[in-house]
């Protein structure tokens, strides 16, 4: 079977958000809020369909796409009630329904054969859960996304040399530098080393939140995700 | 940008982390979660003495000026509030060393230190409610028991916070008697196995499904605690007449004594007499 990628795929990039696929969008939900949608979702729906149904790669990909294709031609966002679940759940239920519909079709037409389920990689082939593997990918794709909007907002605001250190130090493996190293390297004060870090960190809770706040229903559920996202 | 499992999950943790850059409190770990944000303990770098720093997910400036109404030796005073450079609202307070209630449930304390307990927690709700704030969140988890005995609640709610489902009142808006049900609550977990008839009567009152039906406030329930220690009847049960005349035979036994020695001599000497 052919290996998961960084991002899901030989060409090693998921499709990027298909703007044209969002047209159809109108209403509560615009292009934009769309295109946040699916580009925190993608990979958590992807590696849920995976891990459920046992997908290779370019199957799951396709499933993947189909679901979105779905959501924005079905406007299927504007079915969600933020009272019963928050719009995470919402969208993990969704896929499991139709990911189950479109595999028990394929079925259909088989006459009665079997749905071919393959066999995992081991990367994939692990004790976690589908479900648990869709909030882990899920929190991965929210922390990556602000991490580029950080990156975009140092670079807009000349403060590479912030975002450097930030990188250096809380973006690397188990053995990062000590403040003293990077100071050292970057020819700064110890002192503006921690005021780097205490700043990124800052910026990046705020862009956490504003990637959550686009994909929440509103004050309530962005609360209640933060929570959980921070606990 | 890609991310490996252990870099999320230090973001995670760096992000959470409150920004004490520009108070005078300096962080040491994490003492606990409540219904509204994160509770650290810290030291207070002018003083030199450890303090308690509450750190809100989301602005919530009400809760300290809320507590800070509550100057009640059960109620943790609040030392100073504001807002970090990252934007939350925190207020530093005492540091209390003890322990939460259902820890200290978990050491069999006796029936009479549970009652003090009990009695110490109305005693601060009934305060609030006089001052016209209420709990929303009365748990075990939110008493504390010092280490001298002193006994404090804590998490005092906003009106953000919906209250613990295990102990949240059943009607939607919460008011005084909602904070009564989860005294009622409190009052059955702190209650040892097999309670006595009287105090089961009393958590039941006050755990009522409708609110009418409960004590009206925290004094009559803590009335019907002290009517229980001192012997007498409790509002909440219409006890049967053996348990009323075994009550009355405890509170009076030395008189019940008398009075059986004197009928015994009474008896004796009548019997004397005739032979």
């Amino acid at each position: 079977m052919d290996s998961d990628t960084g991002i899901g795929g030989p060409a090693g990039k998921f499709p990027s958000t298909d703007l044209s696929l969002l047209a159809a969008v109108n209403g509560e939900l615009s292009q934009l809020a769309l295109g946040q949608v699916v580009s925190l979702y993608w990979k958590p729906v992807y590696c849920f369909i995976r891990l459920k149904f046992r997908k290779n790669n370019e199957d799951a990909k396709d499933l993947t796409q189909s679901f979105f294709t779905m959501a924005v031609q079905r406007d299927f966002f504007r079915g969600f009630d933020p009272r019963r679940a928050p719009f995470r759940t919402y969208v993990r239920m969704a896929i499991d329904r139709f990911a189950a519909n479109q595999l028990a079709a394929q079925k259909r037409q088989k006459r009665g054969g079997d749905v071919e389920f393959e066999q995992l990689d081991e990367n994939l082939a692990s004790t976690e859960s589908p479900e648990q593997a869709f909030e882990r990918e899920w929190r991965r794709q929210l922390f990556a996304l602000a991490v580029d909007d950080l990156r975009a907002h140092c670079l807009v605001s000349k403060k590479t040399l912030q975002f450097d250190v930030f990188e250096a130090y809380d973006l690397t493996g188990p053995e990062r530098p000590s403040y003293s190293e990077l100071a050292a390297r970057h020819r700064i004060p110890e002192t503006s080393v921690t005021n780097y870090l205490a700043w990124a960190r800052r910026m990046l809770r705020a862009f956490v939140t504003q990637q959550l706040r686009s994909v929440t229903s509103g004050e309530g559920e962005l609360r209640k995700e933060l929570r959980r996202l921070w606990s | 940008m890609e991310l490996t499992d252990s870099t999320v999950d230090r973001l995670r943790h760096v992000v959470a982390l409150p920004d004490l850059t520009g108070t005078r409190y300096e962080l040491e770990s994490q003492i606990g979660r409540g219904g509204t944000g994160v509770v650290y303990a810290a030291r207070d770098r002018q003083l030199n003495r450890p303090v308690a720093v509450k750190v809100f997910d989301f602005p919530l400036p009400g809760e300290a000026q809320l507590i800070a109404q509550l100057e009640h030796p059960a109620v943790v005073p609040i030392y100073e509030s504001g807002t970090l450079a990252d934007g939350r609202s925190f207020y530093a307070m005492k540091r209390v060393v003890g322990e939460p209630l259902d820890r200290y449930v978990a050491k069999s304390p006796s029936l009479a230190e549970r009652l003090r307990v009990i009695r110490r927690v109305g005693e601060a709700l009934a305060f609030a409610h006089s001052r016209g704030v209420i709990h929303r969140d009365l748990k075990p988890q939110n008493v504390m028991v010092g280490e001298f005995g002193q006994v404090y609640v804590m998490d005092w709610g906003v009106d953000a916070v919906a209250g613990t489902p295990a102990f949240r009142a059943p009607e939607p808006e919460l008011d005084q008697r909602s904070d009564i049900y989860a005294l009622g609550l409190l009052f059955q977990f702190l209650l040892p196995k097999a309670p006595p008839h009287a105090l089961r009567a009393i958590a039941n009152k006050a755990t009522r499904r409708d609110p009418d039906d409960r004590y009206p406030t925290v004094y009559e329930f803590l009335a019907d605690i002290e009517r229980f220690q001192e012997g007498l009847p409790v509002e909440a049960w219409s006890e049967p007449f053996w348990h009323r005349a075994r009550r009355f035979g405890s509170r009076n036994a030395l008189l019940l004594w008398l009075f059986a020695a004197y009928a015994s001599v009474k008896f004796l000497l009548f019997f004397l007499r005739s032979v």
